[in-house]
């Protein structure tokens, strides 16, 4: 992975709200031109770019690098659901992209991926950014937003076995999962002790309570996960 | 586990978890390393213990509701959380609050961010069995304890903002009580720096240890003190000022090397500025009210609630039906003891969120966790993780 130095030795006075709001008509100006985004009218306080996901990468490393944008820092990247928000029509998921440039101190703005449910899949910028790695691993686990490109797509905040994408808007609120065994992070730290030249001999076997103990406890038995195999 | 290191050399490396459930991660973290020695050759980090479903639970209720689930995020500092959110909602309705509320806002926050701080220099120092230090910042810590027991009658989970406003105005003697706390942290604080800035064992176990540069911090998303140790001088105090901090005279405090020795003393340093902002902010606090008149946020009060038929009604659909933010999607965040603390808040114009997702500033640092560690001593691991301030609650919603 690379990633483009940022020069912050000068940083810059604190933008104006003239100067704010011109940024952001300069911004949109080239996002529009260049990777044919519009203007989000549900954001009616700073500035929301709905981009194409095909042109969303192009996008990013655009704000990311062009001079006049310097959009170094990727607050959050998460989805919103829109099923039954009242006179919505389109697609289902919108993921929002929120990017903050430390250069030009208050200089915000926001990217959005219009995202069908039937195809959930967007292009991973994990490379671009490297917190993005986690922020869309959280997305995928809450909305189910599958993250093109990105190496290691597992839950974060969720159990590993755990089913189903709570934040969607038709996850119901009051179920309950049983849910019985650690996730043991064997393939993780292999894959982590590989990255830094390492050469795994032997797998180890995942340590995780055996289906039987918990039947004897009366709940229903979960899959067990085989991370010895899946690793091979 | 058996591996071929880089040399071609056969070793057995031991597999450990750090956490989730130890005294040195103050929290609910796992971390997952192989160990070579005492060396930490590989980590992987785990979270999703303290995940309580925030995201869900405040799609549920109105915004009022939404206010005491906020303080459950940050809780060391859990006012800090408050006006984060209250001042978003407010900023949507683009509705200013009265000068009092501001002025009482900004002196809550640099208090909370006193005692926020102090939770992390402490047990940073505990960790490196400096345990002295806690006293003397812990002492002064609880006397701002009661003085939030006696201003929202609660001391960890003050939910003590409302949406335009506070919760109610100041208790009689509350600006003594500030007045006599201040030069308690103050002393605990000067106490804590003569042990520990010229420490030769201080230093030598915090310089050099788990450092990340500049570029490296901005990449994995850092604010607040952990980015500014690396040098980067940005906080949205400055940057992007609410409730009036322009006005106020203090100064962000930057590192160089962005190790472990500077997080922490970024924090010590900041502890003197926010007792400044506290002071002058004290100087300011003139009589008034702490709530916004605009029907559309504010109660109107019990005695009109019970004498006036219009009155009465807001009073029901405020409480029924909550405060109706506009349709649209907005963020807006503030500068939290740990960095850029965030809410993004999609609305469908009723009185119940469609969505609030929370930008918490641990998520960043600890996603960063794992490569800080790696190459590092177990021991190093543990001075690093404190110098983050790891807070689960925010981290995990």
């Amino acid at each position: 992975m690379t990633f483009q130095p940022v020069d912050l030795d000068k940083v810059l006075t604190p933008a104006s709200a003239e100067g704010r709001k011109e940024f952001e008509t300069r911004a949109f100006e080239s996002l529009r031109s260049r990777f044919e985004a519009a203007l989000d009218p549900r954001d009616r306080w700073g500035l929301t770019a709905v981009v194409p996901a095909r042109h969303l990468r192009g996008a990013v490393r655009f704000l990311r690098d062009d001079p006049s944008c310097l959009m170094d820092l990727m607050l959050d990247i998460t989805a919103i659901d829109y099923l039954g928000y009242p006179g919505h029509d389109g697609a289902r998921f919108g993921v929002v992209y929120n990017l903050r440039s430390q250069r030009f101190g208050s200089n915000r703005l926001r990217l959005k991926v219009w995202v069908e449910e039937e195809d959930p899949v967007v292009p991973s910028v994990h490379d671009l950014y490297r917190i993005a790695d986690w922020q869309e691993r959280e997305t995928w686990d809450q909305y189910g937003i599958v993250f093109e490109g990105h190496p290691d797509l597992r839950r974060l905040l969720n159990h590993v076995e755990f089913v189903g994408h709570p934040l969607r808007k038709d996850y119901p609120v009051r179920k309950r999962q049983w849910l019985s065994t650690n996730d043991p992070m064997i393939l993780p730290l292999e894959a982590r002790l590989e990255a830094r030249g390492f050469q795994v001999l032997e797998h180890v076997a995942a340590n995780s309570p055996s289906v039987e103990e918990t039947d004897l406890l009366g709940k229903p038995a979960v899959e067990k996960v085989n991370y010895v195999e899946k690793a091979t | 586990m058996k591996v071929r290191n880089q040399e071609g050399e056969k070793i057995d490396l031991l597999t450990v978890n750090i956490g989730p459930s130890h005294p040195a991660t103050h929290g609910a973290l796992r971390a997952f390393v192989a160990l070579d020695g005492e060396m930490i050759r590989a980590a992987a980090t785990e979270i999703g213990y303290l995940h309580r479903g925030f995201e869900k639970m405040v799609e549920q209720g109105t915004y009022q509701q939404v206010l005491p689930y906020t303080d459950r995020l940050n809780y060391c500092s859990a006012i800090l959380n408050n006006i984060g959110f209250s001042h978003t909602v407010e900023r949507m309705f683009e509705v200013e609050i009265p000068e009092r509320a501001t002025v009482l806002r900004v002196l809550l926050s640099e208090l909370s961010r006193l005692i926020d701080h102090q939770v992390c220099i402490a047990a940073a120092a505990v960790d490196l069995g400096a345990l002295t230090n806690y006293w003397y910042l812990f002492n002064p810590r609880e006397d701002v304890y009661a003085i939030w027991e006696k201003l929202s009658g609660a001391r960890l989970t003050n939910a003590f903002t409302r949406i335009g406003g506070l919760y109610r105005d100041t208790y009689e003697g509350f600006e003594d009580d500030v007045r006599a706390v201040l030069p308690k942290i103050e002393k605990g604080l000067d106490d804590a720096f003569r042990l520990l800035e010229h420490n030769r064992i201080f230093i030598d176990r915090t310089r050099g240890c788990c450092p990340i540069s500049a570029e490296q911090a901005v990449g994995w998303g850092w604010t607040g003190p952990c980015l500014r140790a690396t040098g980067v001088d940005r906080d949205l105090r400055k940057d992007d000022p609410y409730l009036g901090y322009e006005t106020y005279d203090f100064q962000t405090v930057v590192g160089s090397t962005g190790d472990t020795y500077d997080r922490l003393l970024v924090r010590m340093y900041e502890m003197r500025e926010s007792l400044s902002i506290c002071r002058q902010a004290l100087s300011r606090l003139e009589p008034g009210p702490v709530n916004t008149p605009d029907a559309r946020l504010s109660l109107p009060g019990h005695d009109k609630t019970y004498h006036d038929m219009e009155a009465l009604i807001n009073q029901f659909k405020l409480v029924y039906e909550g405060v109706r933010a506009p349709a649209g999607e907005f963020y807006g965040s503030i500068e939290a003891a740990n960095g850029e603390l965030g809410f993004l808040v999609v609305s469908d114009g009723t009185g119940r969120p469609w969505k609030i997702k929370v930008r918490p500033p641990c998520f960043t640092q600890f996603a960063a966790y794992a490569d800080l560690v790696e190459g590092s001593l177990v021991a190093d691991a543990i001075a690093c993780l404190s110098s983050l301030n790891i807070i689960a609650g925010e981290l995990d919603r």
